[in-house]
């Protein structure tokens, strides 16, 4: 038990033992909580994710945001979403233009950086994106970002949901 | 001189513990995992999107094969399964987009992936409107192996292929909606 002096020489003590109750409870939640996924992120303000039953967990940041009112690409802000899509000046062939054009530029970079010495695990993951959308988009939406990476040559999403009972 | 009965006084002497380097660490341990924790765990749900490639034709394309298909609406789910050669063999449920009937559309999916080890495919076609929280639900169904269900592996398969089978009912879904207009 901890105490303390007054000038009238009392001592006064503090029972610290309810403190430390609280603590081990905490530290015990905060243990069995404890994530050991490969990869800690925060999800983005902006969305909510969907529940999953997936076993598979996270292996790199997203690439691709999409907020209910923006779409990020590498913290860049690409387009901007109005009534659940991309207005109209954005759009092409069905697609998103603006999202075609920094998915090129990102993989004409990585191809850039990787040139020569390429193993298949690196030319897979050259061809996948990790997104992570809200829940209330609908599939409209992201038909168009799809289709923009499959013409920078992107075809394997990883779309990002919640976990379940975790 | 007599004799006097002595009795042992045992002295109490008050003991404090110093519990302030436990509460240091404690505090310590404390703001660190307050720190790191992640309240909400992440997973993903891989999908492939239909592409156009100069390679070969691939060698099995002659061969008698299961094409699983799931035709998705806003309300209901349709799987259709068909050889891609005669007998075509054309089986078809109808499912409802909600939590109750998806357990349903699981089972069909399980039997006959139990029925054709070899079909590790299936092509999800959506319609614009559905949203994404009704497809995770949707892609969960196909793709998540339940604990319950069995691990089929096909014949001559691969270790990784052995390691997918483990782990996914379905391990390749391709979006098939997702082509230019």
């Amino acid at each position: 038990m901890a105490g303390v002096s007054t000038d009238s020489g009392d001592t006064l003590s503090l029972n610290l033992m309810p403190m430390l109750d609280i603590f081990s409870i905490l530290i015990t939640f905060l243990l069995m909580s404890y994530s050991t996924d490969p990869v800690s992120y925060d999800v983005n303000n902006g969305v909510e994710l969907p529940e999953s039953i997936t076993l598979s967990t996270l292996d790199e940041i997203p690439t691709i945001k999409v907020t209910k009112t923006d779409i990020i690409i590498n913290d860049k802000k690409i387009a901007g979403i109005v009534g659940g899509d991309v207005d109209e000046a954005s759009r092409s062939q069905g697609a998103i233009f603006p999202v075609f054009q920094e998915l090129q530029k990102m993989a004409e970079a990585t191809k850039r950086t990787l040139a020569g010495k390429m193993s298949e695990i690196d030319k897979a993951r050259l061809s996948t994106l990790t997104m992570e959308m809200d829940q209330g988009h609908n599939f409209k939406l992201m038909k168009r970002i799809m289709l923009a990476a499959q013409q920078a040559e992107y075809i394997t999403f990883k779309l990002m949901v919640a976990r379940q009972g975790e | 001189m007599s004799k006097k009965k002595r009795t042992k006084k045992i002295k109490y002497r008050d003991i404090e513990l110093n519990i302030m380097p436990f509460i240091d660490v404690f505090s310590l341990l404390n703001t660190f995992l307050l720190m790191s924790a992640v309240f909400l765990s992440v997973g993903i749900l891989e999908v492939q999107i239909p592409f156009l490639t100069s390679a070969p034709p691939d060698k099995k394309a002659d061969e008698r094969v299961l094409d699983i298909k799931v035709d998705m609406e806003k309300t209901k789910v349709e799987v259709t399964a068909a050889y891609n050669k005669p007998p075509i063999n054309e089986q078809k449920r109808e499912f409802k987009v909600d939590k109750a009937d998806m357990p349903n559309m699981h089972k069909f999916l399980v039997d006959l992936r139990r029925a054709n080890p070899e079909a590790d495919k299936v092509q999800l076609f959506t319609e614009d409107d559905v949203i994404w929280k009704d497809i995770s639900m949707v892609l969960d169904t196909i793709k998540v192996r339940a604990p319950s269900d069995p691990v089929v592996v096909p014949a001559g398969a691969s270790e990784l292929q052995k390691k997918l089978a483990a782990e996914f009912l379905f391990p390749k879904v391709v979006m098939a909606s997702v082509i230019l207009r």
